[in-house]
């Protein structure tokens, strides 16, 4: 299904090739995995596979890549179309239509079939993946984990030979990946061959045949699963490769669950019902207070109301009723705005300035340290770029940079190890430790299992029993 | 069971608004014609929209008729009339236009343009754009509250205070985010088969029926009266 010889990939204006020679070889039916730290190459072997490059993302490509027949730089993007169906890591912006039953006949109104045959299509792909709640929804009502499963539906209305999936569980919780799970194990079933560029591997064990490791934009090793499930733990995280089993994670979180507040309390929420407007509350919320210099993960299913609750703690956002105080003291939404952070999971949002010495230093309380807290991050080469000229992580840490300049007493940070692999997971870890450290407030809201259980001092974690 | 109008039709309304603001219609073909336009807002079910939008144009009709001869100062005068004459005599296009807007999906667009046997090169961008209309308001509310945490811009009264700072500031990420953002759904949309050649077809049919041509008709008569009473 998928032959590559020697491929080699350099985006255009880059000065170092993304891919080198890479060969390799998926038989049909196979459902492969690609892994390695980011920026190994994964998302660019996918593209050649999909045809975006180097016709969208151009580049020049040496050596042979061809998937389901189609060569790399030979064949057209549109010639991939109904043998090549693709998901990608963004649920928001991978949407051409803004209503889900229309999304999904996007294709096949692409392809010109007769509108009885459009519907025909959709109530098939839709009975099969049982999708029956999310159609004719808005995008924009939908929870990250329904934009992916639509997502994946439609990526398989025109009966595609090979499936490309890029990262499609980086922004979901464990409820959505188990179902995006089942929703691959339906194709795989049907013989359809499966290419899989993941960080977190735990939730696809059972169904991957192979795995493929890059490093450096190089194929450093491929396993069997058999091999795979073999190889060592810590082999495996010197490879920057995340858990393989999470039952260990698990265990830990729920040990956390149940700690309380380690100190004097520094932030009190009493009564709190959080909501946008007075007449939908979303969510009532027990009594909770937090300390100073603790770490607390806050966990539960997309569109729960976690981000919901960051808003409000920060002060973008008032409760619908009840208080929250600092200190002991009731504290206004002007007040906690002064007192708080968020380090929001799009960063993109969070950057106004020209340089990143500019950015960092908007709105400092500290503007002194900012050599020091550059140079902690490893931003220190950097201060005169572009903020929008980094790359994700790079971004992210302009941010955190800002915050801990900012001398705030309590940072929010919304999923901030969305799409990272072990080491940068890490590093967002250590990150936390050292802000610990300095008597701060952390609240981390993350779908990240590894992150909660290894870095976290307690988690706090939602379900639709409990509130409202 | 709500009424739906023809994306062409709408098309239609919008390109009648902008005649009668060419033409200077007068005040009651023009009141005329809007009124059968803010109709269409109630018939479809946005009687909120529908609402705000009739007490707005209702309004200033009246301040034009009723406030406006007895203010004999002429600053004020100035002011007022500048409102309610000026501003109103645009509502009509935006009337038509909200309308269009928030009843037309981005399907219904592209195939009602394609049965105009408009080019792809203008049919694409067409849907690009109403399908980032409402993702530009997502964006600004995070963007406002990333201002919010950093100080800038803060509290009310501050756009107004600090117009340049704050839009640039505004623009920046915006911008920036709606570059990421148009490429990507590019990416997604190609692999869906957007460039596809060929006939491309549409799930929902679109047929013309008698209201489309009707209604239409009854809202052009207002500027037909005045164009054959100047002739």
């Amino acid at each position: 299904m998928i032959e590559a010889e020697n491929a080699s990939f350099t985006y255009q204006s880059a000065p170092s090739p993304a891919l080198q020679d890479v060969t390799l070889t998926v038989q049909p039916g196979e459902c492969v995995v690609l892994c390695g730290r980011s920026g190994c190459g994964k998302t660019t072997f996918t593209h050649l596979l999909n045809g975006l490059s180097p016709e969208f993302y151009p580049g020049t490509l040496t050596g042979r890549c061809t998937a389901a027949g189609l060569a790399a730089g030979e064949a057209a993007i549109e010639a991939y179309v109904p043998q090549v169906g693709s998901v990608f890591q963004n649920p928001k912006t991978q949407y051409f239509n803004v209503d889900t039953t229309a999304e999904l006949a996007f294709p096949c109104e692409n392809a010109g079939m007769e509108p009885q045959a459009i519907r025909r299509r959709v109530d098939e792909v839709v009975e099969q993946f049982r999708l029956g709640p999310l159609m004719d929804r808005s995008v924009f009502k939908l929870s990250g984990g329904e934009k992916q499963r639509v997502a994946f539906a439609a990526a398989c209305m025109l009966g595609p030979r090979l499936l490309v999936l890029d990262e499609p569980t980086s922004n979901l919780d464990a409820a959505a990946i188990a179902q995006l799970h089942d929703m691959i194990a339906v194709m795989k079933r049907q013989g359809v061959t499966v290419v899989l560029a993941e960080h977190r591997l735990a939730w696809i064990t059972d169904l991957a045949d192979r795995y493929f490791f890059f490093a450096a934009g190089r194929l450093a090793a491929q396993w069997s699963a058999a091999e795979f499930a073999a190889l060592p733990a810590d082999t495996l995280a010197g490879y920057g490769l995340r858990a393989r089993t999470l039952d260990d994670c698990r265990a830990g979180i729920r040990a956390k669950q149940s700690a309380r507040c380690p100190g004097t309390p520094v932030l009190t929420l009493e009564g709190v019902t959080l909501g946008c407007d007075k007449k939908h509350p979303l969510r009532t919320l027990p009594d909770m207070s937090f300390a100073a210099g603790e770490i607390v993960g806050l966990m539960g299913r997309n569109g729960i109301g976690k981000s919901t609750m960051a808003r409000t703690l920060c002060g973008l956002l008032e409760p619908v009723s009840g208080k929250i105080c600092r200190n002991g003291r009731p504290a206004n939404a002007s007040e906690r705005l002064r007192s708080s952070f968020l380090v929001m999971q799009d960063v993109n949002y969070q950057l106004f300035s020209d340089s990143v010495r500019e950015e960092v230093l908007l709105g400092a309380a500290h503007p002194e340290r900012c050599d020091a807290v550059l140079q902690a991050l490893g931003l220190d080469g950097l201060a005169d770029r572009h903020p929008m000229s980094l790359s994700g992580g790079q971004k992210q840490r302009v941010v955190v940079a800002a915050a801990m300049l900012s001398d705030k007493p309590l940072i929010l940070l919304d999923e901030p190890t969305s799409g990272l692999d072990l080491g940068s997971m890490q590093q967002v870890g250590q990150l936390l430790q050292e802000w610990k450290a300095q008597g701060k407030t952390l609240l981390v809201i993350t779908h990240d299992e590894e992150l909660a259980a290894n870095w976290c001092d307690r988690v706090i974690r939602w379900d639709d029993t409990e509130g409202v | 069971m709500t009424f739906r109008m023809d994306p062409r039709a709408k098309l239609y309304l919008l390109l009648l608004a902008n005649l009668m603001l060419l033409f200077h219609v007068g005040t009651g073909a023009e009141a005329a014609a809007t009124a059968l336009c803010l109709l269409l807002f109630f018939l479809s079910g946005k009687a909120r929209a529908g609402v705000r939008l009739s007490v707005l144009y209702f309004g200033l009709l009246a301040v034009d008729l009723f406030v406006v001869p007895r203010v004999g100062e002429s600053v004020l005068l100035n002011l007022l009339s500048l409102v309610s004459v000026g501003v109103r005599m645009m509502l009509p296009c935006i009337i038509t236009g909200a309308y269009a807007f928030s009843t037309t999906t981005v399907g219904e667009l592209t195939a009602a343009l394609r049965r105009m046997h408009l080019p792809e090169s203008i049919i694409i961008p067409c849907a690009v754009v109403v399908r980032f209309f409402p993702t530009v308001g997502e964006d600004y509310r995070h963007i406002r509250a990333a201002m919010a945490l950093r100080g800038i811009a803060a509290g009310r009264g501050a756009l107004l205070r600090h117009p340049v700072q704050s839009l640039e500031y505004i623009l920046m990420p915006l911008l920036m985010n709606s570059n990421n953002v148009a490429q990507d759904l590019s990416a997604a949309a190609l692999t869906k088969g957007i460039g596809l050649p060929g006939r491309h077809t549409c799930m929902t049919e679109l047929r013309l029926t008698a209201w489309d041509f009707l209604y239409p008709a009854l809202c052009t008569l207002p500027l037909l009266w005045k164009v054959v009473t100047l002739l």
